[in-house]
């Protein structure tokens, strides 16, 4: 192969190049688990209408898009899902073409509409030879009206038999079967497929005339010989054609032997695959690390011995001619293959999906190379070169062993045109559905071994029979009506729109044609998208019916100025939160935000060694916040240091030595067992108290330390930058910036307190911890956000430029920084030492209403996890969810955005007082302060790409956990720090655990907007970002008039049309908790009366 | 009294694992509502049989251990008597203790974790059954009850390897950890054997005394098929991967498993049989070769894994190497207390291992430079030493062709002689009827068959007509000389067949068996 030096040059590179960056269209494109941030997992699929990008995207990687129809069918019977959406969406879908006339019966016109609800409710799927047999036999389907038809319509079909003289059901619905099958002109026909080794002569010639009877018979080859060569010649090129389109030689192989040769080297790649991605489990890598995988690999490769006892004999050739550069080599062994220029990024597409998990960690850091982690280079052309060697190598030792040819697609291809017989076996052995008798046939021949081989007539033979097997009606292959496929389907569909045997016979052929064409129509895609849009309607309806009532509600109410106002995050979750604090106290007034506080900065704590950007991932931040300790606390600061350094190197050395070392690790192991042993007791039966111990112990041991965050700047004369993040800001950007704020939410009269809340999950033993810390903080706890906003706030510089800008802070006002864990729902404080004294007293009121607000949020929360204690008090339901915090064996600490559905960006005075079940991201935006949508424009930009990425993570990981999420958390095993994957040696799994997402219902994200539709319409328009979510239908908007309160929904490519609000008015109950008490499901919103001392 | 106590021991967990099996079987601890008193059935078990323990431990500490306890007969046939007995010495109570508490942890820390998994039940039932069958190996005073624990504690690691049984790498594990470790409880059945053949019994007390007496080759036998159990059961070098391969269950079960309890019960074997190994100075060379052999593998292995639970694996492999070692060099006492410690250390840190992202600062260790620029060796522990294709060269794949040509004898010969239908005689396919349709029609002269009986008849008429036609017709009667040939071909291939390795292999086995019969 030292021939391939590449004469055409720069263009194939550019070729394989511009192949690589596609790639992150199909790949995961999570990072290294660490800095778990939600996002779109489709984000590849982004610029198309969300149901093509799904089905683009299902074309790709087989995953389902939408929950099964038969789910839906669940949620249809179970009330969920009402039949009126469902009729609506298929009126809405004008290239259904609803409204058309099928057909005029005896009940009336018989529309498009009316065949899609059927065929939609009532499963009308083809049935296999085997299948028919079996409702005909063991269920009397020709006997028997079919269970799931609704009565009234059974009734009205029987009534119309009866009236035609057919007096029994049984009669009735033979009839509609008979009617059936003249209307398309077949004949019953029911055979059991091991009928076919014995052909009866009539049988026999009615299939040869059927299939071959328009051939000349021709002396040599016999008429069925021609036929089965040209349907094995028409196989074969189809599959050759797919290679590079959906199939790579791997997948070409395995559609024709069966046999995976990825299978025996893939725990070995993986294996070092981790090793070279290792960000710091291993404490060996391979001494060429540095010189990027591909160099690697081979320099492992050709000191590995694998090939001697492998039947690999030409293992050390192969290397040995590989070139050096890995493009160079993807070039040459694509080529080696003989597959087209055109066909080569289709093919390193499919490669890659091979393996997408790992595939899609390579690509991460390859498109990363800043970030923290391997030491060495991560390029995916490295991992791709690999990839291909593997496959040329084993795919060349299985094609010699089989075929005795090279592994080139124009060999293989050459040698199956001359064994079409053993071609035509192997590909319907191991791609179609062939009756058991002939399974075992085949797989019987495909099994002979080398010394053993089956003959060409061995192989001409079962073909034969698997040909004569597919010419039979029980293979179901023919054009036209089958009794299968058109057949039982009608037979169905006339029940379901009470038709009766006669009427079918009277149905006009268009009509017929419309019927199938309807029923071709309705495909996966299509009835998955429906289904969805039908589901997401009650929700819809009644979250605008909330919010329309509540509206209403609160115009009529007066108030009292609030006593504090306290600000959160966004984060739906924090929607219960707030409503229990309001509960608790209704003069508190709240305010929701992205929970990074329009402060994006690099953060340093004191203990961390890096920095960390806590702001939405793709900004980058020009500034850098640290905490420090004070000058008087010095002292304590040293020791500090000293013995946290000693605590965590014990704890490093007791984690990490006593899995690195031998005969020190024996010793390490002996001394820590038995505090080991003690601690697991106490961890696995106390979990709280343990928790609890450990927490004041490490205080105890670590010495707590007063600290500041440096918020302004030291040398306010350099520039910041994203590139030279400056530490601290000047008393201009801290003005810009809390003003920023203060006016994005409509936060202008202040009271006494003000408290910025910002938010993180505390739990153990979860990879996946960073997934409920967070979003706007990439993934982070908010906490330095909020502490940093509210030292600004407080400063007399900032307040004065403030004051020059119009936004006047009172002199008796104070700011003050806490984080919510929404896991233990808990609030931590920060400088409270700074607080002026004569606000203790109110600040101890509102510390009281927050402890309150935490115990109704447990409460609320234990409704939906099924392991805390029923009917608890509120007191219990706290001390539960903080012990969960600290449990180790909790894979549900919490259950994190599960269910979030929609985000309202308008006033508090539309929300507040509603019951939204933490279902909904709260965004505070005061549309009188912002004619022209300024604010609103940035609002839109920062909440929404957040917001959508947070629910369409949720809502793939859910529609299709197995592809884009990552199953089970119990069987995960931490790979390398980044990743988690199944067992030892199996793929890496991205997405969301089965454990976060099972009780979420997978809906788009409502973005409900109490903005001028035209407001909205501009934004929109000069938006790419939100044309691309919203215009694509990746989340829907709804507008609210501030004036009129007037609805309107965002309709793509149409634009904005009134909701027409439902008869039902929303529920009133007293107090959140009567509303869910003795729920476990999710609720709809619901008008709280309780929360009534309101101020304007 | 004592004895009744002891088979509660390993008998509580299995009348729980019983019980939730007939919860399950009688759909009564089904699904999520079926948790809590699944689990409370398990806890109930386990913990009772702790507290059996504990009482059996004071009644030690205050009186002196028990020693061998015999609660009844178990089986007996002839002369072979096996008893339910119990040995209550120090080794076996402590052992027992600590067993039964780390799987009373286990248990309950999977309550929480296991929640909500549809194989719930499954997973504590098999949890149950294993604490059963380690209390049963641990405390039992007779090779074949150790046997029987062993088993069953090798049944449940299969079956939860298995747990996640859709995915075809957890299913192709699970069977490569039970094939190896099935070599080494051939070792054990012939032990067992020997035992009874050559000391009439099987209580481990007389067992070890007898042994003692045997002149060095007998007791070095008896010896050396209980350690090529405890070898392989321990994952050490050479069935070594087959841990590495385990990892495929729930965090707990690989706990248990792999990281605290059944990997140490070939170390639990080899303090018990002590009196031999000191008896045969070759076992105690064999240990402590294998117990260094397998501490080097582990430990370079461990190195390089950059997932956790690997990682885990393999150093639980390098320590359990090192109690081999230890009692090769004849430290019993030694092996004895590291393996507890390692057992609740292991356990820990396994149920720690999800978290393991946040309990570490820094990255590993790097190893010394010396070691970083080892090509080969690190390509050869990347490889884990070439073990397993060594094993599938050396006894998969010759066991695959002998099994592929004994069906190929099967179809071709036995399948005829003894008349069964392998291949079809009747036109079955469009060809042949086509080809018929040209030239003559067979089944037109056999007239219209109806009815079984008839069908039947002209079945059978075909099939004469048919080998009639092959046999005799073909060719004008050259049909008989055919026939020879093919013998001739046939007995060729045979020749060839045995002159395979695997076919000497087997002879030489099959030679040997007889012999030693």
């Amino acid at each position: 192969m030292t021939e391939g030096r590449l004469e055409d040059g720069d263009d194939v590179r550019e070729t394989v190049r511009a192949a690589i960056a596609h790639l992150s269209h199909g790949l995961p494109a999570q990072a290294p688990i660490r800095d778990f941030v939600h996002h779109n997992t489709l984000h590849g699929f982004q610029a198309l209408p969300f149901p093509e990008a799904v089905d683009a995207a299902r074309r790709l990687t087989g995953a389902a898009a939408y929950l099964a129809d038969d789910h839906f069918r669940d949620l249809l019977r179970a009330g969920r899902v009402r039949r009126a959406d469902l009729a609506a969406v298929v009126d809405e879908a004008s290239e259904l073409d609803p409204d058309a006339e099928v057909a005029e019966c005896a009940g009336g016109p018989l529309r498009r509409r009316e065949v899609y609800l059927a065929a939609l409710m009532h499963p009308l799927r083809p049935v296999t030879g085997c299948q028919l047999t079996w409702l005909s036999e063991e269920l009397a389907a020709f006997e028997a009206v079919q269970p799931d038809v609704d009565p009234p319509t059974r009734e009205r079909l029987l009534a119309t038999a009866r009236a035609r003289g057919l007096a029994s059901e049984r009669e009735a619905v033979a009839d509609l079967w008979a009617g059936c099958l003249a209307r398309l002109g077949l004949a019953h026909f029911i055979l059991h497929p091991e009928d076919l080794l014995d052909l009866d002569p009539e049988q026999a010639q009615a299939m040869l005339a059927r299939t071959v009877g328009d051939l000349p018979g021709t002396p040599g080859a016999s008429r069925v010989q021609r036929r089965l060569g040209a349907e094995s010649d028409k196989v074969l090129d189809e599959l050759i054609g797919r290679v590079g389109v959906d199939l790579t030689l791997r997948g070409l192989l395995l559609a024709l032997t069966g046999e995976d040769i990825l299978e025996p080297v893939r725990p070995a790649l993986l294996r070092q695959l981790a090793n070279h991605l290792d960000h710091g489990v291993a404490a060996w890598h391979s001494p060429d690390r540095g010189r990027g995988f591909y160099v690697a690999w081979r320099e492992a490769a050709r000191a590995d011995l694998v090939w001697l006892f492998t039947d690999l004999p030409n293992w050390h050739d192969l290397l040995d001619a590989l070139p050096d550069d890995p493009v160079e080599t993807v070039v040459v062994l694509l080529k080696r293959m003989g597959l087209p220029v055109a066909r080569w990024a289709g093919y390193l597409e499919r490669l890659a999906l091979e393996i997408p998990g790992w595939s899609g960690m390579v690509l991460w850091h390859h498109l990363h190379p800043g970030a923290a982690g391997p030491s060495g280079p991560v390029d995916m052309t490295d991992y791709l070169a690999v990839r291909l060697v593997l496959e040329r190598a084993l795919g060349r030792r299985l094609c010699a062993r089989l075929w005795q040819v090279d592994s080139q697609l124009d060999l293989i291809r050459w040698h199956l045109r001359h064994h079409r017989a053993e071609l035509y076996v192997r590909h319907a052995l191991f791609n179609a559905r062939l009756p058991e008798y002939l399974t075992r046939l085949a797989q019987r021949l495909v099994d002979r071994g080398a010394e053993d081989p089956a003959s060409p007539e061995d192989w001409q033979r079962l073909a034969h029979l698997v040909w004569t097997w597919r010419q039979s009606p029980s293979a179901d292959r023919g054009e036209g009506y089958t009794l299968h496929r058109s057949a039982w389907p009608l037979f169905r569909l006339a029940q379901h729109l009470g038709l009766d045997g006669d009427e079918v016979r009277a149905l006009p052929t268009p009509a017929l044609r419309a019927i199938f064409d309807c029923l071709e129509r309705l495909t996966p895609a299509q009835a998955g998208y429906l289904w969805l849009q039908a589901y997401e309607r009650p929700y819809r309806d009644a979250l605008l019916g909330a919010l329309a009532g509540n509206r209403a509600r609160a115009s009529a109410r007066g108030g009292t100025p609030p006593t504090a106002q306290v600000l959160f995050c966004m984060d739906d979750r924090e929607e219960g939160y707030r409503r229990h604090l309001e509960e608790a106290n209704p003069s508190i007034e709240t305010f929701g935000t992205a929970g990074f506080f329009g402060l994006p900065m690099y953060w340093r704590g004191l203990d961390d060694t890096g920095l960390t950007p806590l702001c939405p991932v793709g900004v980058t931040p020009a500034h850098q916040v640290h905490e420090v300790a004070g000058a008087e606390a010095a002292a304590t600061l040293l020791a500090h240091r000293s013995r946290r350094g000693w605590r965590v190197r014990l704890q490093d050395l007791l984690h990490q030595e006593s899995r690195r070392g031998l005969i020190a690790s024996a010793a390490l192991i002996a001394l820590a067992a038995p505090a080991a042993l003690a601690l697991l007791a106490a961890k696995v039966f106390v979990p709280a108290a343990a928790g609890r111990w450990m927490r004041v112990l490490r205080t105890r041991v670590d010495l707590e330390v007063p600290t500041r965050a440096t918020v302004t700047a030291v040398a306010p004369a350099v520039p910041a930058s994203p590139e030279h993040p400056r530490l601290g800001y000047t008393d201009d950007e801290q003005a810009d910036r809390v003003e920023g704020l203060l006016r994005a939410i409509g936060l202008i009269r202040f009271a006494p307190l003000v408290v910025i809340v910002g938010h993180g999950s505390s739990s153990q033993n979860n990879p996946h911890r960073a997934a409920y810390d967070c979003g706007a903080c990439s993934g982070r706890h908010g906490g330095p956000n909020a502490r940093a906003f509210a030292a600004m706030a407080n400063r007399a510089e900032v307040r004065a430029l403030l004051r020059g800008r119009g936004v006047v802070i009172p002199e008796d006002t104070w700011f003050l920084a806490a984080e919510h864990d929404t896991c233990a729902e808990s609030i931590a404080w920060m400088d409270l030492d700074l607080l002026p004294r004569a606000l203790a007293e109110p600040f101890a009121r509102l510390r009281a209403d927050l402890t309150a607000a935490s115990r109704g949020s447990a409460h609320e929360r234990c409704r939906r996890l099924a392991s805390a204690p029923r009917d608890a008090r509120p007191e219990q339901a706290l001390r539960h969810v903080a012990g969960r915090a600290l449990d180790f064996s909790q894979t549900r600490p919490e259950l994190g955005h599960a269910n979030n559905a929609a985000a309202v960006i308008g006033r508090r005075t539309l929300t507040r007082g509603v019951f939204f079940d933490r279902r909904v991201f709260l965004i505070s935006y005061d549309p009188t302060l912002d004619p022209e949508g300024e604010v609103l424009e940035a609002i839109l930009l920062a909440a929404t790409p957040v917001g959508a990425g947070i629910n369409l993570e949720y809502y793939f990981s859910t529609v299709s956990n197995e592809h884009y999420g990552s199953g089970s958390k119990v069987t995960h095993n931490l790979a390398g720090l980044f990743g988690v994957m199944d067992g030892a040696s199996g793929d890496l799994r991205t997405g969301l655990p089965r454990q976060m997402i099972e009780v979420h219902e997978p809906m788009r994200l409502q973005v409900v907007v109490e903005a001028r539709t035209d407001l909205l319409g501009r934004i929109h328009a000069r938006q790419p970002v939100l044309r691309e979510l919203i215009g694509n239908a990746w989340v829907h908007l709804v507008a609210m008039d501030p004036e009129s309160g007037a609805l309107s929904l965002f309709r793509p490519g149409i634009g904005f049309v009134a909701w027409a609000p439902e008869d039902r008015a929303p529920t009133t109950v007293a107090r959140s908790a009567d509303w869910y008490a003795g729920e476990t499901g999710p609720l709809p919103p619901a008008l709280l009366a309780g929360s009534g001392g309101y101020h304007a | 009294m004592l004895e009744t106590a002891a088979v509660l021991v390993p008998g509580l967990p299995l009348l729980a694992a019983l019980w939730i099996a007939l919860g399950w079987a009688t759909g009564r601890n089904r699904g999520e509502a079926g948790e809590r008193v699944t689990a409370r059935a398990a806890l109930v078990g386990t913990g009772s049989a702790l507290a059996v323990l504990l009482i059996l431990d004071l009644a030690a500490l205050w009186e002196g251990p028990a020693g061998q306890v015999v609660a009844g007969e178990w089986l007996a046939a002839g002369g072979y008597r096996v008893h339910l007995s119990f040995t209550l010495d120090p080794l076996a109570l402590s052992a027992a203790t600590l067993t039964a508490l780390l799987c009373l942890l286990t248990l309950h820390f999977a309550i929480g974790y296991m929640h909500r998994e549809a194989g719930f039940q499954r997973f504590f039932g098999l949890l149950s059954l294993f604490t059963a069958a380690m209390l049963l190996l641990v405390t039992s005073g007779n090779a074949v009850l150790t046997f029987a624990g062993w088993e069953l504690a090798g049944l449940c690691s299969y079956l939860l390897i298995g747990y996640a049984y859709d995915r075809p790498m957890a299913t192709g594990n699970a069977v490569r950890a039970l094939v190896a470790n099935r070599i080494g409880e051939a070792g054990f059945l012939l032990s067992i054997a020997l035992a009874f053949q050559w000391t009439g019994g099987v209580e481990w007390p007389g067992v070890l005394s007898a042994a003692t007496g045997f002149e060095t080759l007998a007791a070095g036998v008896l010896g050396g098929g209980l350690l090529l159990a405890a070898t392989a059961k321990s994952a050490q070098v050479p069935f070594a991967p087959w841990l590495g391969r385990a990892l495929e269950g729930p965090t707990p079960s690989s706990a248990l498993f792999y990281g605290a309890v059944m990997v140490h019960a070939g170390v639990y074997l080899v303090i018990r049989i002590e009196p031999i190994i000191v008896e045969v100075p070759a076992l105690g060379v064999f240990l402590a070769v294998t117990g260094a052999l397998t501490a080097l593998y582990g430990f370079l292995g461990g190195l390089l894994q950059a997932d956790v639970k690997s990682g885990l694996a393999f150093s639980v492999t390098a320590q359990v190497g090192l109690m081999f070692l230890a009692c090769g060099l004849g430290w019993f006492e030694l092996a004895g207390w590291h393996m507890g410690a390692h057992a609740a250390w292991r356990a820990y840190q396994f149920l720690s291992a999800p978290g393991y992202l946040h309990l570490v600062s820094r990255p590993a260790r790097p190893v010394p430079a010396w070691l970083a620029r080892r090509r080969g060796l690190y390509t050869a522990t990347l490889r884990r030493f070439w073990l397993d294709p060594i094993a599938d060269w050396l006894l998969v794949e010759p066991v695959r062709a002998l099994a592929s040509e004994t069906q190929a004898f099967d179809a071709r010969v036995v399948s005829r002689v003894i008349g069964l239908p392998s291949e079809v005689g009747a036109p079955a396919s469009l060809a042949e009827w086509e080809a018929q349709g040209e030239g003559r029609a067979v089944g037109a002269d056999l007239g219209e068959a109806r009815g079984a009986a008839g069908r039947l008849m002209a079945w059978l008429a075909r099939t004469l007509g048919w080998l009639e036609d092959r046999l005799v017709m073909q060719r004008g009667g050259a049909g008989a000389g055919a026939v020879l040939r093919r013998v001739g071909e046939y007995l060729l291939h045979i020749d060839d067949l045995f002159s395979q390795p695997r076919y000497l292999f087997l002879i030489i086995v099959v030679s040997l068996v007889v012999v030693l019969s």
